[in-house]
């Protein structure tokens, strides 16, 4: 309990020290504002406190170097609740009072979804850390941008990984009902006749699901090469387990995507197993800077960051460099025109970072293979796979309306 | 029947009967409750999650083993259970409508405790999974059944058939059921009344807890179960008849299996109305529920 205790506790510390200070060495200067909206309570606490986590370790870093244009970067952390007229009431807060330079913060799409109504209409710059729904960055989209690449991407980037490994391969896809989750299959359903995939059974799941152990045995009976599994929650791990009760091997597994806590919950017993992730310590391409903000954030946390806290972490950096391409820190439009042409690369792994003309990123995926988990503390993983892709390479925001 | 047939049909089975154990099970302990004190619970999703979650602090963070977890949750959720029947169930004993009183409090309480697994738990993980009771699987046929879920299923009966076998024939279960059909008349007879109240409250509550451990032993689960739990609960209760733990058992299988078949024949998402369906129509029948007291 200690250990839950002081994460907690480190946890409200950094929120609390993210809305409060201005570091020693640009002290004295405005601080630039940027408001961040996250959920600090309701069900996606759990990936706004580690979003928080990762952002202060960068604004720490920024401010430590001398800031930005010799101003801190402060970045006011607001709870969304996890509800969307929660996260627009502090936007409108924000912008109106607090006079923000910019927005960012969610990580549900949802909540992302109505912020992005109010930054487009408002013209306020907003960047979304982790958020997949395509329709963020729907044509015409001008002020906002995606950091994550988009959900029904990632079922590409799954297809592209099968036919790699095994051309004409069965693939049986068992998903909650969850915008993220159809999104992702909406993906996997278009690409895999292009990638001669054959799905042999697609089972959907409603929210509130706890058990798949019939559907486990329908799956099994359908005898796929591949079991694609995303469920909401908790229940990705059922369904993971009851798939791996009944027979079916640990390497015909593929997750979409992994975070920390999940691998955990996977446990041991899916070493073998195929996971999409966007940042992860066992990455081949980790930089030095991506190194050392894993054992950091690995020292203070008691577990290694995966790709939320990573977007996180990038965030503050991507706000440092288009407001010193835009030469001012008080002039929206301009950083909106210095994000829309930003050409870098993310500091801890170096992969690309550039929008495309509604604001999706460059989009990119890496595969990795559990090869063990060490209770709830470690685990190691391998890179199998990697991939970068155009965001319009299918027709996302016609498939995931 | 081929191998894939026997498969499915197995996995329908075994998918009924956990589920409807531990669905009558939890039903049980809201119906003990609201038979008897007239207490409708809202909290009992909340109380079923702080069991689950307790466990999974022994276990994560402790290193207990499940079983001691179990105990360890059982023996805290008894204490707890008297403590907020002495602080705040018992005030309300004699009061008038006290139905809508309790229903009240109770809602304050799942807001509370909402509040606190949300600074919580929800910051420690977005999911949670208890260890094994016992390693190893169980071949039926080609159907593997893990040991540990045959343990959660083997327990969840047998507590039912405890439960019945309790108020069917022992002194308290006659009290309790003469306090369920006429307060006034079981007083004149000599029944302590007040003490049954408290009885049942504690009785039903850690039926409620052990619901939670083994649902956490079963399977992996978040902070949303406590909302599916308790509108489960209640439903049961209300088809069962409230204050019948024979309906509970009987409606809590029903579902269990319902689930389970029309996930088969039409979708998993049929299956989660499909019994909510059941359960109007079952009402426009009998309003008063199968095995009206």
């Amino acid at each position: 309990m200690n250990i839950k205790l002081k994460t907690c506790a480190s946890a409200i510390a950094l929120a609390a020290a993210a809305l409060c200070t201005a570091p020693a060495a640009a002290q004295g200067a405005r601080p630039i504002k940027i408001g961040f909206v996250t959920e600090l309570t309701g069900p996606w606490t759990f990936f706004g406190t580690s979003c928080v986590a990762g952002l202060k370790f960068a604004t720490d870093e920024i401010n430590k170097a001398g800031g930005v244009l010799g101003r801190p970067l402060e970045f006011i952390v607001t709870d969304n609740q996890t509800k969307s007229d929660q996260a627009l009431a502090a936007s409108r807060n924000l912008d109106i009072n607090d006079k923000v330079l910019a927005l960012s913060g969610p990580t549900s799409s949802d909540v992302a979804l109505a912020m992005y109504g109010y930054a487009e209409q408002q013209k306020l710059p907003f960047l979304v850390p982790v958020a997949a729904f395509p329709q963020l960055t729907k044509p015409g989209t001008r002020y906002t941008f995606r950091i994550e690449p988009d959900a029904a991407g990632w079922g590409y980037a799954m297809a592209k990984y099968i036919e790699q490994v095994k051309p004409g391969a069965k693939v049986a896809l068992m998903h909650s009902d969850a915008a993220l989750m159809r999104a992702i299959m909406a993906g996997f359903r278009y690409q895999a006749p292009r990638s001669k995939l054959n799905i042999v059974a697609d089972i959907m799941f409603p929210q509130g699901s706890s058990d798949a152990t019939v559907q486990a045995a329908q799956v099994r009976a359908a005898a796929p090469d591949y079991v694609i599994v995303s469920g909401a929650g908790a229940f990705d791990n059922v369904i993971t387990n009851q798939l791996l009760d009944l027979g079916i091997k640990p390497q015909q597994i593929i997750h979409p995507y992994g975070i920390t806590t999940q691998v955990f919950g996977w446990g041991q017993r899916s070493v073998g197993s195929i996971y999409g992730t966007f940042f992860d310590a066992g990455l081949d391409t980790l930089t030095p800077a991506g190194k050392d903000f894993i054992a950091r954030f690995d020292a203070a946390n008691n577990r290694p960051p995966s790709y939320v806290e990573n977007y996180c972490y990038v965030t503050p950096y991507i706000f440092k460099e288009a407001i010193e391409a835009a030469g001012t820190a008080d002039d929206r439009e301009k950083l909106r025109n210095a994000l829309s042409a930003l050409n870098t690369k993310e500091k801890t792994s170096g992969v690309p970072i550039v929008f495309d003309k509604n604001g999706a990123r460059k989009e990119y995926m890496y595969f990795q293979e559990i090869v063990s988990v060490n209770g709830k503390r470690n685990y190691q993983s391998k890179q199998r796979f990697y991939i970068e892709w155009d965001p319009e390479v299918i027709p996302v925001y016609d498939l995931v309306k | 029947m081929t191998d894939a047939q026997i498969l499915i049909l197995m996995s329908t089975l075994s998918t009924g009967l956990i589920l409807g154990a531990i669905f009558a099970l939890v039903a049980a302990g809201v119906t003990i409750v609201y038979g008897c004190v007239w207490l409708p619970n809202a909290s009992n999703g909340q109380f079923f999650l702080l069991a689950s979650l307790a466990a999974w602090t022994f276990t994560a963070s402790f290193g207990w083993t499940s079983l001691a977890a179990a105990a360890g949750v059982l023996i805290l959720g008894t204490a707890l259970s008297y403590l907020l029947e002495w602080i705040l169930i018992r005030r309300l004993y004699d009061t008038p409508n006290r139905n809508v009183a309790y229903f009240v409090v109770t809602l304050g309480l799942t807001q509370i405790m909402t509040g606190i697994f949300s600074l919580t738990y929800a910051k420690w993980s977005d999911q949670f999974t208890l260890p094994p009771v016992i390693e190893g699987i169980t071949m039926f046929g080609p159907f593997p059944m893990p040991n540990n879920r045959l343990v959660v299923m083997a327990v969840s009966l047998l507590v039912l058939v405890l439960l019945f076998v309790l108020l069917r024939y022992h002194p308290y279960g006659r009290a309790l059921r003469a306090v369920f059909q006429n307060r006034e008349a079981a007083a004149l007879r000599g029944v302590n009344v007040r003490a049954i109240y408290r009885l049942s409250f504690v009785l039903g509550s850690v039926i409620i807890f052990l619901g939670g451990i083994l649902f956490a032993l079963a399977y992996s689960y978040d902070l949303t179960v406590a909302w599916t739990m308790s509108i489960t609960a209640f439903a049961i209760m209300i088809i069962g008849g409230p204050g019948s733990v024979i309906g509970a058992l009987v409606v809590g299988m029903t579902f269990g299996f319902t689930q389970a078949i029309v996930s088969i024949f039409a979708s998993p998402t049929a299956a989660t109305f499909s019994y909510l369906g059941a359960m109007l129509i079952i009402l426009l029948f009998r309003p008063s529920g199968l095995f009206k007291r």
